[in-house]
C-alpha cells in the first residue's frame, strides 16, 4: 500500500501513508464501517469503492485519466514559443472567472525523510520546512486554471506552463542552481514529463525583488512618466535651460513641418539634419536633448508639454540614470496616440521579456480573485520564493506579507476537513473519490480547450482536480460560489472562515499559532510538545514496536501510557500522555542517576534525548543534516555553547541547564 | 570584480561561439540522417552488450580516452575558481562540485594502434547515465544538484535530458555496493526476521469482512483436502487434481524444491494474504512461499513438508535463495561501473583534457567519498588509475603549438580543429601544420568502419572522448614519438618522452596549477599560463584579508584606499571581489593581516569620535562587516552548504563572530610582526604631518582630511 500511493505521481500524498502505523487501517476499517451502517442499502457498494480506492489509489488516476481521454479535454502546455498567446488568454479568462485553480510541479519537496511535513511539525517548524524546500527546488510546471461555478457546471480554463529558471538577460538570475530530488524526477519520467521541452523552451521569470535589484542591468527605453517637477523656484539656470531647449525643439519642429512643404536639396536636408541634431524614430523625425542631472529631465519633460505632437522618450543610461531624452514628433494626434500605443506595446514586450512566467503571477494578484489551491503551504511558499521576494524568517511574516499580493487563499485540503475532521485523505484523487463515494455532488465539467490535436496532455491536470474538487466541496458544504460576482467582501461567510488558513501541515492547521500536534493522523488526539521528547543515536533501523517493547516498563515514566512514531531511520519521537512525565523521562537521561539495564545500554551505545525545544531549533538554526539525530546533535552542542557564553558573561545568573552541566561532567 | 567578470565573460562567449557554429540537434531519435555516422549511444537498452563489446576494446586499446557532461560545476559563485585559490582550497572546491552535481553523460574512446594501416582505430562510446535507485535503501544519491548555465549550455548544444532521465544507466559506487550487501548479509544473518514473505502485513490483516471469513473459511478446507489428499497417498497425487477440476481451477499441484506444493493462481493480493494467515493458523506443516524473480518460485506456492526440521531446511533454501537473488539484484545495480571497473583493472593509459575534476566525479560516483585533503585523494586515484594524461598540460607545455594559438584558448575544440585538421575537417588541407605528419585515425562504429568520421555533435561526451584521444595521439607525434617504430601493443605507459606528462594534471587551469598524482605536490606550469600569470603579482595567501557583509556597493578602490590611508600607501598589494558580498585584500606584509584584523576588532569594541571618522570606518559602516584570514576562506569551502552569496553562506556555516583575530599560535609571531610594524610606522610618522597627537586630539580642530591621514595604526593602538 506504501509504494502504491508513493507511486501516484502526487508528492504530497505519499507523505502520510508512509507514517501511517499499519495497524491504523483496522481501525479506519471499523470507522468506517460504523459510518456504513446507517447507510444499509448501500453498504455492498460502498465497501467495494472504499477498497477499491485504498488498496489502489491509483485507479481514482486511472479513472480520471480515462474520462479525461473520452472527453478529451486539453490543458493546454505552454512554453516560451506560445506564452504570448497564451498570456493574452488567461487573462481574459481571469477577469471572466471568479475563481483561479494553481498547482505546482516541483523538482522535490525535500532532502531528507525528516525534512518532509511531519504530523509532529507544528505551523512554524512546518513552514520553515516548506522554506528550505522552496529555497532549493525548483518548479518546472506551473499549472493556472481560472474557473467558474454556475449551478452544479464547472466552466474551467486550464493552462500549464512549463518553467526553466533560464537567464534570459545574463544577469545570473533568476536562479544560479537548484537542486533536484531523484524519486521525484523518476515520478515525472513515469508521467511521461517531457524534459527537453522544459529545459529547451521552458519560460523563465523574474521575482519582483529580483527584477529591482537588476533594474540597473536591465536599462531600455521606455516613456517613464517623472511626475510634476517640484514648485521649487527655477534656478537662473534652470530657466535658461529650459529656454534654449524650448526655442530649439520650436526650431526644430518648425524646420521638420517647413521641410514636409517645400522639397529641399538631399544635401541641404542633410546638413540641416546635422545641425538640429535631429534624427529619425522609426519612421518620425526626432530629436535627442542631452541632459546632465535628474533636475533637468524634470524641466525638459515639463517644457515638452507646450508642444501638443512631440512625445518625449527617455533614454536612460548604465546604471540606470538618465542620459539624454529623445523627442518625437508626431503629424496628427491620431498619430500622436499610435506612437503612444506603440511605446505601450513596446514596454509590455520589455516587461514580459524581463518578467517572463511572473506575468502570469502578477494577473492573479491584481485581480484579487480566490486562488484555490491543494497543498497551499508548499505551493504559496514556492510562489514567493520564486515569483517575489525571499521568504521572511517566520510563519507570521510570510503570512501577512502573502495576504498583500494574495487576500483570498482557499486550500481544498483545508475544506476537506470541514466534511470529515478525522478522515484523512490527503491526495486529490483519494478526496475525489472519498467525495463521490459519500456524498451526491455532482459536477459537470467544461474545459475550455478542447483537443484538437489526438495527443491528449495530461500534465497539470491536478489543477483541473482541484477546481473539481472545489466545486463538489462548495456544493457538499451549501456553499453557493456564485454569489459574490466582483466584490468579495461579499465572500459568503462559510467560504470566508476557511479562506487564509494556510494549511502547514496535514493535521495541526486547525489553529494558526496552536503549539499542538497531532501525532498519528488516524485520531484527533492532540497533545501539547510539551509532552514529547525526542530519542536518537539508536540502533539502526529498529522499529517503532521494538522500541516501545524496549521501553516499555524500563522506568516509572514507561509505566502509563506512551507511544513512539519514528522520525528517521534512527531518532524517535516518544509521546507521553502523562503530563510532566516527559521532563521527568529527559532529567534521567541527562543526569543517569535511575534508570534500569535497558535505558543503561541505550545510554552507552550512544542514545541521546532532548525536548521538542531543541527540534523546534535544529529548524529554526536550518541544520538540515541528512539525519536528523545529526542535526539535533549540532543543536545541542550549540544551546550548549551559548549558554556557557552566557554564564561567562553574567556569572550571578543561575542557569538550570548549566548546572546540569555539571552533572554530566560528573559522571 | 572586473576579472571575475571577464573570466565569466570570456566563457559565455565561448559558448555562444560554439553555439552558433553548431547548431546541430543531437537527441537520439533525430539524428536519423546521419544514423549509420553517428557514434554509439548506450542506454540501459543496450548497456549490456555495450559493456561486453567495450571490454573487448579496451583490453586491445593502446590508451583509453575519456570526457563526462555534468549537470553543473560549481554550487555557488564565490565557489567558482580564482587566482586567489590555494591548492588546498582548489581541491576542496572540486570536491564540493563533484559531490553536489552528477555526471549525465561519459564517453569512452578506446583507440589501438593499427600497424598495418597505420592508423589508429577509435571506438568512441557515448553512455547516457542517470543516478536510478535500483535497489531499495540508500540508492546512489538521494538528490542532486543543477546549474541553471550548465543545463542551458547542454540544452544549446542539444542535449537529450530524456534519454538521459528515461533511459540513463543506474550504477552504484563501490562502497554503496558494500554498503548494500553488508545490509543484505545482516538482514538475512537476522534470526528473528522473517524474510520469507511480507509477513508484517499477514499479522494485520484480520478477518473483517464476512466475504473474507467465507474465503478463508473455504480454503481451509480446499487445503486441509490437498493436504489429506498427499497423506493418504503421496503417489496417487492425481486424485486431489480430479477431484479439485471442477471447483478450484486455480489450484494446481506442483513441486517445489522436491516437495509437493500447490499452486495459487489468479488471486488477488489480498486473498493471497488471507491464505497465508490461514495456513499459519491451521497448518503445521505447510508453508506460505511467495517471491518474484526467475531464481525461486515466480508464483506463490503453498509446500507440504514432511516434518518441523524439512520444513526448516527449506526455509534455509528459501532464504538462500532470496539472498541470491537480491545480491544479483545489488550486481546488476552496479550498472555503469562496470565501465569504470573495467578502466581501472586494465591499467591502460587514461587520457583526458583538463580532467581533474572529471576524476573527481568518477571517484566520488563510482569509488567512494572523496577524501578530505589533495594529498589522500590523489593516492587513492593513483591506486585506481595508475596512468593518466591531461591533453591540456601536453598542449600547453608545447610552445610550438603555444605560438600557434598564440593568445587563444587551448580548448579542446579549437586544438582539435589546429591539431587534427585532417579528421576535423577533412576537406581543408591544412597548411599550418603541414611540416608535422598527421596522424591517422579511422573510427569504428558497430561494424562500420570510417576514415573520416565527424558526428559533429561536440559537447557530447563521446565526441568529445574522441577529439580528445585525437589531439593526444597527434600531440605525442609533436613529441617525437613514432607509433610505427612500436610493434604493437604501443607501450605509451613507459614511453620516457611522455613521461614528464604522465599523471600530471591541471588542479586549476587559471592558476595553471599542475598536480602530480604520484607526490600530490602542486606546481606552476611553465609555458602555458604565463601569460595569465603574469597580469597579477604573486599571490601570498598569508597576506591576505577576507571582507565580507561589507557596505552595499563599496568598490575595491575605495577598499585598497581605506586601506593605504591606514598602513600605508603601498600596503595593499591587491583587492579581489569575491562577489558583491565579500573581497579578499592582500598586503604588501602578513603583518597587516593581525594588525588589520585586530585594529577592526578595537574599533568595533568602542564608539568614540575616533573611530567613527577613522578611514576604516567607511569599510566598517553599518557595522556588519565581518573579517578573518585567509584560513576561514578555506573552512567555508568545505562546507556543505552552498548559499549564492557568500556573507549568506558564512551565515548559514553558522559564523557569530565579527572579527576573528589569528590563533594563539601565530600570537607568538606576531608580537614579532608588531615591534617591526611599530617601527615602521615610526618611521612614516616622522614623515606624516600630524603626528602622535590622535589619540587626544578632538577631532573639531582640523579638517577632516587631514585628520584621516594621520591615523596609521600606531596611534590606533596608542589610544586604546
Amino acid at each position: 500500500m506504501e509504494s502504491l500511493s508513493a507511486c501516484i505521481g502526487d508528492a504530497n500524498a505519499a507523505t502520510f501513508c508512509c507514517y501511517r502505523p499499519l495497524h491504523s487501517t483496522f481501525k479506519f476499517l471499523c470507522h468506517f464501517a460504523i459510518t456504513v451502517v446507517a447507510n444499509v442499502p448501500r453498504l455492498q457498494m460502498v465497501h467495494k469503492r472504499f477498497f477499491c480506492s485504498k488498496i489502489f489509489p491509483n485507479a481514482a488516476d486511472h479513472h480520471f485519466r480515462l474520462r479525461h481521454h473520452q472527453n478529451k479535454w486539453l490543458i493546454k502546455q505552454v512554453t516560451k514559443s506560445n506564452f504570448s498567446e497564451a498570456l493574452g488568454e488567461i487573462r481574459t479568462h481571469v477577469s471572466n472567472s471568479d475563481f483561479i485553480a494553481v498547482s505546482l510541479q516541483q523538482t522535490g519537496a525535500y532532502s531528507a525523510p525528516w525534512q518532509r511535513v511531519l504530523p509532529i511539525d507544528t505551523a512554524e517548524t512546518a513552514y520553515l520546512k516548506a522554506k528550505r524546500a522552496a529555497e532549493r527546488f525548483q518548479v518546472l510546471q506551473f499549472a493556472v486554471c481560472p474557473f467558474s461555478v454556475k449551478a452544479s457546471k464547472l466552466i474551467a480554463h486550464p493552462y500549464n506552463f512549463h518553467l526553466f529558471p533560464r537567464d534570459e538577460l545574463k544577469i545570473a538570475m533568476p536562479s544560479y542552481s537548484f537542486s533536484c530530488q531523484l524519486s521525484y524526477l523518476t515520478t515525472m519520467a513515469r508521467e511521461g514529463f517531457d524534459f527537453n521541452a522544459c529545459i529547451y523552451d521552458g519560460i523563465s521569470y523574474l521575482s519582483r525583488a529580483q527584477e529591482l535589484a537588476a533594474a540597473d542591468r536591465i536599462g531600455h527605453s521606455s516613456p517613464i512618466s517623472y511626475g510634476v517637477p517640484s514648485s521649487s523656484a527655477n534656478s537662473v539656470a534652470d530657466s535658461v535651460f529650459t529656454e534654449r531647449t524650448k526655442s530649439r525643439v520650436r526650431h526644430w519642429v518648425n524646420a521638420c513641418k517647413d521641410s514636409n512643404k517645400k522639397t529641399e536639396d538631399a544635401l541641404i536636408s542633410t546638413l540641416r539634419k546635422l545641425v538640429s541634431g535631429s534624427e529619425l524614430y522609426g519612421s518620425r523625425p526626432c530629436l535627442i536633448i542631452n541632459v546632465c542631472s535628474e533636475r533637468q529631465v524634470q524641466l525638459v519633460l515639463e517644457m515638452l508639454k507646450e508642444f501638443v505632437d512631440v512625445v518625449p522618450i527617455v533614454v536612460p543610461a548604465r546604471g540606470g540614470e538618465v542620459q539624454a531624452i529623445r523627442v518625437v514628433l508626431t503629424s496628427s494626434e491620431e498619430d500622436k496616440n499610435l506612437l503612444e500605443k506603440e511605446l505601450q506595446d513596446m514596454e509590455e514586450e520589455h516587461n514580459k521579456r524581463v518578467r517572463g512566467f511572473r506575468e502570469v503571477i502578477d494577473l492573479i494578484s491584481t485581480s484579487q480573485k480566490p486562488v484555490v489551491a491543494h497543498n497551499s503551504l508548499n505551493d504559496f511558499t514556492f510562489i514567493y520564493s520564486k515569483f517575489l521576494a525571499p521568504l521572511p524568517s517566520t510563519m507570521d511574516e510570510f503570512k501577512s506579507s502573502l495576504l498583500l499580493v494574495f487576500p483570498h487563499i482557499l486550500d481544498v485540503n483545508h475544506l476537506m476537513k470541514a466534511i470529515g475532521p478525522f478522515e484523512k485523505v490527503n491526495n486529490l484523487p483519494a478526496s475525489i473519490s472519498y467525495l463521490r463515494r459519500k456524498f451526491f455532488a455532482p459536477i459537470d465539467m467544461e474545459v475550455s480547450h478542447r483537443a484538437e490535436a489526438d495527443n491528449v496532455q495530461i500534465h497539470g491536470r491536478n489543477v483541473l482536480r482541484i477546481s473539481e474538487l472545489f466545486a463538489k466541496l462548495c456544493s457538499v458544504l451549501k456553499i453557493n460560489p456564485e454569489t459574490f460576482e466582483g466584490d468579495y467582501s461579499h465572500l459568503s461567510y462559510a467560504l470566508q472562515c476557511h479562506a487564509n488558513t494556510l494549511n502547514p501541515s496535514f493535521t495541526s492547521s486547525e489553529d494558526p499559532i496552536d503549539e499542538d500536534v497531532r501525532i498519528w493522523n488516524k485520531n484527533s488526539r492532540r497533545i501539547s510538545i510539551d509532552n514529547l521528547a525526542l530519542l536518537w543515536g539508536l540502533e539502526s533501523g529498529i522499529s517503532a514496536a521494538e522500541l516501545k517493547a524496549l521501553l516499555h516498563g524500563s522506568h516509572e515514566v514507561f509505566s502509563k501510557e506512551f507511544d513512539v512514531q519514528m522520525v528517521d531511520k534512527n531518532c524517535a519521537v516518544i509521546v507521553f500522555w502523562t503530563p510532566g512525565f516527559s521532563d521527568r523521562f529527559l532529567k534521567i537521561m541527562d543526569s543517569g542517576e535511575i534508570f534500569c539495564e535497558s535505558l543503561k545500554d541505550m545510554i552507552s551505545e550512544g542514545s541521546a534525548a532532548a525536548s521538542y525545544k531543541t527540534y523546534r531549533s535544529v529548524c529554526k538554526l536550518g541544520l538540515w543534516e541528512a539525519d536528523l539525530a545529526d542535526a539535533l546533535d549540532k543543536a545541542l552542542e550549540k544551546s550548549k555553547r551559548l549558554t556557557e557564553a552566557m554564564s561567562e558573561e553574567d556569572l550571578s545568573v543561575i542557569d538550570w541547564n548549566n548546572d546540569k552541566m555539571i552533572n554530566l561532567d560528573d559522571l | 570584480m572586473k576579472k571575475y567578470f571577464l573570466v565569466r565573460a570570456m566563457t559565455e562567449a565561448q559558448a555562444r561561439n560554439r553555439n552558433q557554429l553548431f547548431p546541430f540537434n543531437r537527441s537520439l531519435c533525430s539524428s536519423s540522417n546521419s544514423s549509420d555516422l553517428a557514434l554509439k549511444n548506450v542506454t540501459k537498452s543496450n548497456f549490456e552488450p555495450a559493456l561486453a563489446e567495450l571490454r573487448i576494446h579496451v583490453r586491445e586499446a593502446d590508451f583509453v580516452s575519456f570526457d563526462l557532461e555534468m549537470t553543473g560545476v560549481t554550487s555557488a559563485p564565490w565557489r567558482e575558481s580564482f587566482e586567489f585559490d590555494r591548492a588546498d582550497v582548489q581541491y576542496l572546491k572540486v570536491k564540493d562540485s563533484a559531490e553536489k552535481f552528477v555526471v549525465v553523460q561519459f564517453g569512452v574512446c578506446p583507440f589501438r594502434w593499427d600497424s598495418k594501416n597505420r592508423s589508429f582505430i577509435a571506438h568512441p562510446h557515448n553512455f547516457y547515465v542517470f543516478p536510478r535507485q535500483e535497489i531499495p535503501g540508500d540508492g546512489p544519491s538521494y538528490e542532486f544538484s543543477c546549474q541553471t548555465t550548465s543545463l542551458d549550455f547542454l540544452a544549446k548544444y542539444r542535449f537529450d535530458f530524456n534519454a538521459c532521465i528515461y533511459e540513463g544507466i543506474s550504477y552504484l559506487s563501490r562502497s554503496q555496493e558494500e554498503e548494500a550487501l553488508r545490509r543484505l548479509n545482516s538482514v538475512c544473518n537476522d534470526e528473528s526476521s522473517e524474510s520469507l514473505s511480507s509477513s508484517k502485513s499477514v499479522a494485520d490483516t484480520q478477518l473483517v469482512r464476512m466475504a473474507d471469513i467465507l474465503f478463508a473459511e473455504r480454503m481451509v478446507n480446499k487445503i486441509g483436502e490437498w493436504r489429506a489428499g498427499l497423506l493418504r497417498d503421496t503417489n496417487e497425487g492425481s486424485e486431489f487434481q480430479g477431484s479439485s477440476n471442477d471447483t478450484v481451477q486455480k489450484l494446481q499441484t506442483t513441486f517445489f524444491k522436491m516437495r509437493p506444493a500447490l499452486v495459487l493462481n489468479a488471486l488477488t493480493s489480498r486473498q493471497l494474504r488471507l491464505i497465508e494467515l490461514v495456513i499459519k493458523k491451521h497448518f503445521e506443516d505447510l508453508v506460505y512461499v511467495h517471491a518474484t524473480g526467475e531464481i525461486s518460485c515466480p508464483q506463490p506456492l503453498v509446500v507440504y513438508t514432511d516434518s518441523t526440521t524439512d520444513r526448516d531446511l527449506l526455509m534455509r533454501e528459501i532464504k538462500h535463495c532470496h539472498k541470491k537473488e537480491a545480491v544479483t539484484k545489488i550486481k546488476a545495480a552496479v550498472g555503469f561501473r562496470h565501465v569504470i571497473d573495467l578502466l581501472s583493472t586494465e591499467r591502460k593509459l587514461i587520457v583526458g583534457h583538463n580532467c581533474f575534476l572529471d576524476i573527481a566525479h568518477i571517484y566520488d560516483k563510482f569509488v567512494g567519498p572523496l577524501p578530505l585533503t589533495v594529498e589522500e585523494y590523489v593516492s587513492e586515484v593513483q591506486k585506481h588509475f595508475p596512468y593518466i594524461v591531461d591533453t591540456k598540460v601536453m598542449l600547453n607545455s608545447d610552445s610550438s603549438f603555444l605560438h600557434l594559438v598564440k593568445k587563444g584558448s587551448t580548448s579542446l575544440s579549437k586544438a582539435f580543429t589546429l591539431l587534427c585538421p585532417q579528421i576535423a575537417s577533412p576537406s581543408v588541407s591544412s597548411i599550418v601544420l603541414a611540416d608535422n605528419p598527421h596522424i591517422k585515425v579511422e573510427v569504428q562504429v558497430g561494424d562500420k568502419r570510417f576514415s573520416n568520421w565527424n558526428s559533429g555533435a561536440k559537447h557530447e561526451a563521446g565526441y568529445d572522448a574522441f577529439m580528445t584521444g585525437c589531439v593526444f595521439a597527434q600531440a605525442c607525434t609533436r613529441l617525437g614519438i613514432d607509433f610505427n617504430l612500436h610493434a604493437p601493443p604501443v607501450d605509451l605507459v613507459h614511453n620516457e618522452k611522455l613521461q614528464k606528462y604522465i599523471n600530471h594534471l591541471y588542479l586549476s587551469w587559471i592558476n595553471g596549477d599542475v598536480i602530480d598524482l604520484r607526490t600530490g605536490k602542486c606546481a606552476t606550469d611553465s609555458l602555458g599560463s604565463t601569460n595569465l600569470k603574469n597580469r597579477y603579482p604573486k599571490i601570498l595567501f598569508s597576506n591576505i584579508v577576507i571582507l565580507w557583509d561589507l557596505p552595499s556597493k563599496l568598490k575595491a578602490r575605495e577598499i585598497k584606499e581605506c586601506m593605504s590611508k591606514v598602513f600605508g600607501s603601498d600596503s595593499v598589494t591587491s583587492v579581489f571581489h569575491l562577489d558583491e558580498t565579500a573581497a579578499f585584500v592582500q598586503f604588501s606584509r602578513q603583518e597587516f593581516v593581525s594588525c588589520f584584523l585586530e585594529l577592526k576588532d578595537t574599533l568595533e569594541q568602542k564608539y568614540d569620535p575616533i573611530s567613527v571618522l577613522h578611514p576604516l570606518s567607511k569599510i566598517l559602516e553599518g557595522g556588519r562587516t565581518r573579517a578573518a584570514s585567509y584560513e576561514l576562506y578555506k573552512e567555508i569551502c568545505s562546507s556543505p552548504i552552498s548559499e549564492v552569496l557568500f556573507s549568506n553562506q558564512a551565515e548559514a556555516v553558522g559564523i557569530e563572530w565579527r572579527t576573528r583575530l589569528l590563533e594563539p599560535v601565530v600570537e607568538v609571531e606576531k608580537q614579532e610582526d608588531k615591534a617591526s610594524t611599530f617601527s615602521q610606522d615610526q618611521d612614516r610618522k616622522e614623515t606624516s604631518p600630524i603626528n602622535n597627537a590622535a589619540g587626544t586630539l578632538s577631532c573639531c580642530h582640523f579638517p577632516t582630511d587631514e585628520l584621516v591621514d594621520s591615523f596609521y595604526p600606531v596611534q590606533a593602538q596608542l589610544s586604546k
